[in-house]
């Protein structure tokens, strides 16, 4: 392993990039740390926000005008505006209040920075996710609809049994999609020091001056990433692809 | 809404409240309760005071991102225009464009921004200010956004009218100009403007190498004044900016979407 990487860090230093940090294990150890972080962040996005995305959805195919009312309000905001905005509102306002009022009685904020990332990204993605599925949701044959309805199922039947099912694989797409997205955005939470791949890049390239070779494995991390997402992808699609419609 | 009713299959037609609207009501709700709740150092009055002293200030902060956006689309646009008409070719450079734009649209924006920021040998010889680096940083993704915006406008032209020009003896490349383009420049103007929008959001990261921009100077603003109530404020204030912004480019899209559709 020592040899391998030996020769790695030798046979780069030869085209000008500076990957000598690897040879080091106070450098080391927090990068390959900082890769596992990402990932942890990137797997528990996609999880929450899945979820989220289906109760955005619930809430705005829901007959009541309320919730559906906030529910598209939120959708606005949140594609309308920066996710940097929103996770310093999240982090930088609302942890700050709840931080004070903890600290007034005596307790400690439980809350870390790896969870506000998690919670602003997620719902970030959700409302991606509940705008794909509308258009999921739109894009259903009627027939099939009247179908179901006229064989007696019930309202809630008919959405998890028939339209659900159906609106997941025409939305698939752009479902992924927005998981492509999902693991570009976690690079933001280097900016509230949750110690994530790019954060730790950035402790160790301002020691060592170092940008360009960081930035390449951090590229190179990114993209293999997004390939393999977009593999499961096409995987997902081709194995739940509804038979007769498409090419 | 007694005149909606009118509409077939439910759907009210017209004028309708845009979604936005409970947005702006829902951002502004959520801010008044956690200011209410903020604890206060001083009067309420007082810190609503300090926020308006520090307006002019933010508004020159957000007169920065919407430079840097103005400019990396100008240069996306620019570029993108020819990466998507070069990714049609079978050539070698059609090979590099589709290289360019599958690169840069898998890259996160904000490693970019780094990139162009740290990496670039710039201002060595010739001064070379921060935002021009941010700008350039945010026209990559952008020049790879309207490359693919650009090959599907000019994928949704019927080819009958590719090979009809060309039995009238014309170009691939005068066909493009001459005949394609013009047609799609009413189809791309909805997706250029979501690649705007999308930018202009993104213009929120150059906070993070340095620029002062509207979220920077909310940054230093809270900072400086060093109270619970003024911080919500800011940042508040800032995520209204933002929506305000963005959000009637968004609508503005969707209409003439609608347009385009029922045309």
């Amino acid at each position: 392993m020592d040899t391998l990487l030996h020769g790695f860090v030798t046979a780069t230093a030869r085209l000008g990039l500076d990957y000598r940090f690897l040879l080091d294990d106070y450098e080391r150890v927090p990068f390959v740390q900082g890769l596992g972080v990402s990932i942890e962040i990137i797997v528990s996005t996609m999880t929450a926000s899945a979820v989220a995305g289906l109760l955005l959805l619930l809430a705005l195919r829901g007959r009541n005008r309320l919730v559906c009312g906030l529910a598209r309000g939120f959708i606005e905001v949140t594609r309308n505006t920066p996710t940097l905005v929103q996770l310093y509102c999240a982090f930088l306002v609302l942890n700050m209040l709840i931080t004070q009022w903890l600290h007034a009685r005596g307790i400690d904020n439980p809350f870390k920075p790896f969870f506000w990332v998690v919670l602003v990204l997620s719902l970030h993605k959700a409302a991606f996710h509940a705008e794909a599925l509308r258009a999921g949701f739109d894009a259903l044959p009627s027939q099939t609809l009247e179908g179901a309805a006229s064989l007696g199922f019930s309202r809630a039947t008919r959405f998890w049994r028939i339209e659900l099912p159906l609106a997941l694989r025409a939305a698939l797409p752009a479902l992924v999609n927005n998981m492509v997205e999902l693991v570009k955005a976690s690079a933001v939470a280097s900016a509230i020091a949750v110690g994530d791949v790019t954060y730790q890049s950035i402790m160790i390239w301002t020691q060592r001056d170092n940008v360009l070779a960081l930035m390449l494995l951090i590229l190179a991390f990114f993209g293999v990433l997004t390939w393999l997402v977009t593999l499961a992808g096409s995987w997902l699609e081709r194995r739940y692809r509804i038979p007769g419609y498409g090419y | 809404m007694a005149t909606d009713s009118a509409s077939p299959a439910g759907k009210p037609a017209g004028m309708r409240l845009p979604p936005g609207i409970y947005g702006v009501v829902g951002i502004v709700a959520a801010g008044a309760a956690l200011w209410s709740l903020a604890p206060e150092a001083g009067s309420r009055g007082e810190t609503l005071a300090r926020l308006v002293e520090w307006a002019p200030a933010l508004a020159h902060g957000f007169a920065m991102n919407v430079l840097i956006s103005i400019g990396a689309i100008f240069i996306g646009t620019m570029i993108g225009l020819l990466a998507g008409a070069l990714a049609m070719s079978k050539s070698f450079a059609g090979r590099l464009a589709r290289l360019w734009i599958v690169a840069f649209r898998n890259a996160p924006w904000l490693v970019l921004i780094y990139f162009t920021t740290y990496v670039f040998p710039f201002g060595t010889t010739v001064p070379f200010p921060d935002w021009l680096k941010v700008m350039l940083g945010l026209a990559l993704p952008a020049s790879a956004n309207i490359a693919e915006v650009f090959r599907g406008a000019v994928a949704s032209i019927p080819s009958a009218q590719w090979e009809a020009a060309a039995s009238l003896a014309f170009s691939r490349w005068q066909i493009l100009l001459k005949i394609v383009v013009p047609q799609c420049v009413r189809r791309m103007l909805p997706p250029w403007m979501n690649v705007y929008a999308i930018i202009t959001m993104g213009t929120a990261l150059s906070s993070l190498v340095g620029i002062h921009d509207l979220l920077d100077t909310a940054q230093i603003a809270s900072s400086t004044v060093a109270r619970s109530s003024f911080t919500v404020l800011t940042y508040v204030a800032t995520l209204v900016i933002f929506f305000a912004y963005c959000y009637p480019i968004s609508w503005l899209t969707r209409t003439f979407e609608k347009r385009l559709r029922t045309a």
